[in-house]
């Protein structure tokens, strides 16, 4: 049987994200159950930074210079490439894990059409199950679908597949010792259906993305506006967290759609989750839900936020959010 | 501009369950897919602006027709509708390969598509129907300008946006940021009971003797739990500001989150 | 519009255009509600609202861009409204009743002249029978007007009218033939508001439906157009009387709408609130008053919707079924919304909650358009009538 690839995303720096870090061990431990070799992937116009930090967790990482991907988007270039290399390979992967970012569900739906295998989208655990009940050996796949409502286990039903990881749910853990990079070659693909891109604008962002963070200082309707917001970054800053918000606050254009946390915007699963001022209507609650700690600070008891938090404060959030920025300095000085 | 917009229903948000064979439980009342509203309003601006029509293209039961109803009312020209026995328990693979292959039966300049689908769909079908057809796929769009021949998409990145560009006919997929969808009048619901839902089997598509729906499903669902419980909610009222930030430290040290 | 439904069955349409006002009532409308009772302002956002989605073109026939729905439609429309906002619901209802003279006696060029306007939602029109003499007793009715040449002189004044302030249409009930039989001294007109000698006197401050604007109207020697009369001199009572009969409905919808708003938020409260560490929803005494209030309503609802079937169709004793249907519904919304009250307890009384404003909006529905005392004299009188 074919073995696992995982095919590691590149940010703007040029290393590899945090996610495919994860995505990388949550694949060599279901190839150490499934004693499947477990190799790593990068494609890019300049791959051999990302494909060094992916050592640290593969024992071979392949590393494909794609110099199209400077003008093109980077999901239909990697899938290109990869299926190229499935191609050629001895033995094509039986399972591609991909992580569950913008650009790795493109990939992950580009290399679909191209290998012709299924999806499981929204990996919240792996783990490798012998075969049992009609279904081969293979991986088993935890999602949290209707926003997190139900858990649900799901395998494939041939012995082939792609999985797509969602953020913060493996801990990444680096080898005792670093594996190597292999450079490959793959034909420059002609691409069918060119895409160009004309232009990358680069707008602020400091911190850890939101998916990533361990810690998310969330804002809605109650903040007021975008000084509100302020207190909340400064909260953010001081627990090593992002700031995120309710589609309330992105409406009415305090912050970024980037930030967005719910239904029609970003799911996360933090460590802590720290609501201020949000209701915790469900087109909201579903994007947050699954977070480890929930502590919602609310004006209104009956918010519906205060049924589901851990710790729920009623009180005026202007005030609390100061006091709580006061405590947490007083602590670390 | 003749554009397509593929739309899912799927259940109402919140109302979502599986039923005894693992599959969603289609009885429980449908709406379109909430991310499937922002791609139609932008087709229906672009149809304001440039004239043209859209057509709605869904793979669903036969029986559902409420939400294709509404879609119509909001504006859009008619409604193709891919519905086979075959299909129930179809996975995102199958559902691209139908899709595409409707689309083959159709003419287009653009097909939009919307992110991912509130009941567990990933937002990969967009990705791999315009991979099988051939076409440029220009995603997470905030907003779509088309122009002669080709179509401008500001795309969503992680630090920001990328322009891009391609030729016509192409596959965009949108995000909420294209704009709230408009109600549908009272005088588009009337008029919608007049516009044309086309059904058409697998057959009908040139899908006869090919690997898809349930039968063929690349996934199966083995177990469905409800979530652990989160146990109780600890509730401070009536404390002053000091008081309140003291129990929220005292929680999350006491949680050992700091 | 499709054809009426077998009794107690919405056709497609029906169902759809009720649903869709009652998804733009939830997300749009209600979200309001307590700020436009608290302001006591209009709510012209709303209004524009509803022109834009084309429900106030509802009651309009499609040759002047209206949508040609049946009353059970606008029935619909009114009660979904309500059931959010009492006050912008009457914003339908309002216009329905102020344009039934038009549509059920105007001519072809008044139509057109006048109703795209309205069925656009653009112009709103205000119906002024009442006076402060005269109530109950429509026909005693003072304001007068005198013909000269080609047009009328209108002067006294009109009490209670509901958006008289906002209004550009006013129909007006006048006197002009005092010498006549009660029933032929009065006739209808159009008067338009920008119309030099007309004015707003007074605005009320009210019990309930607060942001409707309710109206004192001053009428100074206008000059009226003899082309804005309605029908001949001397039809102006029983124009009024057959036009009551078709809006009535109007009113009952907005009652089991306000009846179905207090009855849904005491039914989630009763899931909610704990007292004896129980919901009290799980209290027979609680579970009874819902009860109730349940049974209430959805008779109150069977009762209007067979109603409006009924005149419709052209049924030759309307006013019967439009009676009872306002009698029902005025009298089954002060209940429901008061036991609603109770079921909240104190917090009830507050107006951090809904049902205290929902209690004060029911209370119109058995005043005006005939108070319930009117609905039943007119009832008795039809059912004497049968049996005499």
């Amino acid at each position: 049987m074919g073995g696992i690839w995982v095919v590691g995303e590149v940010d703007g720096a040029g290393d590899l994200t945090k996610l495919s870090c994860e995505a990388a061990t949550a694949a060599r431990l279901l190839g150490d159950a499934a004693k499947l070799d477990v190799r790593g992937v990068v494609v890019a116009a300049e791959p051999d930074a990302a494909a060094a930090n992916m050592t640290a967790f593969l024992p071979v990482v392949i590393a494909v210079r794609a110099p199209e991907a400077l003008e093109r988007p980077a999901a239909a270039v990697v899938a290109a490439r990869v299926a190229a290399l499935a191609g050629a390979a001895a033995e094509p992967p039986a399972y591609v894990v991909v992580g569950a970012t913008l650009d790795g569900r493109d990939l992950a739906g580009a290399l679909a059409a191209l290998l012709g295998v299924g999806i499981l989208v929204g990996a919240t655990g792996l783990a490798w199950a012998d075969a049992a009940d009609g279904l081969p050996a293979g991986p088993r796949v935890e999602m949290q679908p209707f926003g997190g409502r139900v858990v649900t286990t799901s395998a494939f039903t041939g012995e082939r597949g792609i999985i797509l990881l969602r953020p913060n749910m493996v801990a990444a853990e680096p080898l005792a010792a670093p594996g190597r990079v292999e450079a490959a070659a793959t034909q420059a693909i002609v691409d069918p259906a060119p895409v160009r891109v004309v232009e990358r604008v680069v707008t602020q962002s400091t911190g850890p993305a939101i998916e990533d963070a361990r810690v998310i200082v969330a804002g809605g309707r109650g903040v007021g506006g975008p000084d509100g917001f302020s207190g909340l970054a400064d909260l953010a800053g001081l627990l090593g967290g992002a700031v995120g918000a309710t589609r309330a606050a992105v409406d009415a254009g305090w912050v970024d759609y980037a930030i967005q946390i719910g239904q029609t915007g970003k799911t996360v699963k933090p460590a802590v989750y720290l609501a201020f001022g949000v209701s915790g209507a469900i087109q909201h609650k579903v994007g947050m839900q699954t977070s480890e700690i929930i502590v919602a600070v609310n004006r209104d008891a009956d918010a519906p936020i205060g049924e589901f938090a851990d710790l729920f404060v009623v009180a005026d959030l202007a005030a609390v959010v100061p006091a709580l920025a006061s405590a947490l300095r007083a602590r670390a000085g | 501009m003749r554009i397509v917009v593929l739309v899912k229903p799927v259940p109402d948000p919140g109302e979502e369950r599986l039923g005894a064979d693992g599959r969603l439980d289609r009885s429980v009342s449908a709406v379109i897919n909430g991310n499937d509203e922002y791609v139609l309003e932008a087709a229906l601006q672009l149809i304001d602006a440039n004239g043209g029509d859209v057509t709605l293209l869904s793979m669903a039961p036969a029986g559902i027709t409420d939400p294709i109803r509404k879609a119509l009312a909001m504006g859009a020209t008619r409604a193709v509708l891919v519905s086979d026995p075959a299909l129930a328990g179809a996975c995102a693979w199958s559902t691209a390969q139908v899709l595409a292959a409707a689309l083959q039966t159709l003419e287009y300049d653009l097909v939009l598509v919307g992110a991912d689908t509130s009941d567990g769909g990933g937002g990969v079908v967009g990705a791999a129907v315009a991979t099988l057809l051939h076409r440029p796929y220009l995603s997470h769009a905030r907003k779509i300008e088309p122009f002669e021949g080709g179509v401008r998409v500001e795309r969503l990145s992680a630090s920001g946006h990328d322009v891009l560009e391609a030729a016509l006919p192409a596959v965009v997929g949108g995000t909420q940021l294209l704009g709230e969808p408009r109600y549908p009048t009272l005088r588009g619901i009337m008029g919608a009971r007049s516009k044309e839902i086309a059904i058409r089997t697998l057959a009908e598509i040139g899908l006869a003797d090919r690997a898809v729906g349930g039968a063929h499903a690349t996934t199966a669902l083995l177990d469905a739990r409800p979530p652990a419980s989160r146990g109780s909610t600890r509730v401070v009222r009536g404390a002053d500001p000091a008081a309140a930030a003291a129990a929220i430290v005292d929680f999350l040290v006491e949680r050992r989150a700091i | 519009m499709t054809a009426a439904p077998a009794l107690g069955r919405l056709t497609d349409d029906q169902r759809a255009i009720r649903d869709a006002v009652r998804t733009l009532a939830r997300e749009r409308v209600a979200p309001r509600a307590a700020e436009i009772d608290r302001s006591a302002t209009f709510p012209e956002d709303l209004r524009a609202l509803l022109a834009e989605q084309g429900i106030l073109g509802l009651p309009f026939p499609e040759r002047f861009g209206g949508l040609g729905a049946d009353l059970l439609t606008v029935c619909l429309a009114i009660e979904a409204l309500s059931a959010a906002c009492a006050t912008t619901g009457l914003i339908l209802a309002i216009q329905e009743l102020g344009a039934l003279p038009l549509l059920l006696a105007g001519t072809e060029e008044q139509l057109e002249r006048f109703v795209p306007g309205l069925a656009a939602g653009r112009d709103l029109v205000a119906f002024a029978l009442t006076e402060a003499d005269a109530g109950s007793d429509a026909a005693a009715v003072r304001t007068r007007a005198i013909r000269d040449g080609e047009s009328y002189v209108v002067s006294g004044a009109k009490r209670f009218i509901s958006h008289g302030s906002v209004a550009h249409l006013v129909i007006v009930f006048a006197v002009t033939d005092p010498e006549a039989d009660r029933r032929c001294r009065i006739s209808a007109f159009v008067v338009e508001t920008d119309s030099p000698g007309f004015s707003v006197s007074r605005l009320e401050h009210k019990m309930g439906i607060r942001g409707s604007p309710t109206a004192e109207l001053a009428f100074d020697e206008v000059r009226v157009p003899i082309a804005n009369r309605i029908g001949a001199e001397g039809d102006g009572f029983d124009l009024a009387m057959r036009t009551l009969d078709r809006s009535r409905p109007g009113i009952a919808a907005q009652a089991v709408g306000i009846a179905q708003g207090a009855l849904d938020a005491a039914a989630a409260y009763a899931g909610q609130r704990r007292q004896f560490g129980r919901a009290i929803g799980e209290f027979q005494l609680v579970q009874g008053l819902l009860a109730d209030m349940d049974a209430r309503t959805e008779a109150a609802r069977q009762l209007l919707y067979t109603a409006c079937d009924e005149i419709e169709r052209g049924a030759p004793d309307a006013g019967r079924w439009s009676a009872l249907c306002k009698l029902v519904a005025g009298d089954a919304a002060m209940a429901v919304t008061t036991d609603a009250v109770q079921v909240f307890g104190g917090y009830g009384y507050l107006d951090d909650f809904p049902v205290e404003r929902m209690m004060r909006d029911a209370k119109i529905t058995q005043l005006y358009e005939g108070t319930q005392q009117i609905q039943r004299l007119v009832i008795a009188r039809a059912l004497l009538a049968r049996n005499a």
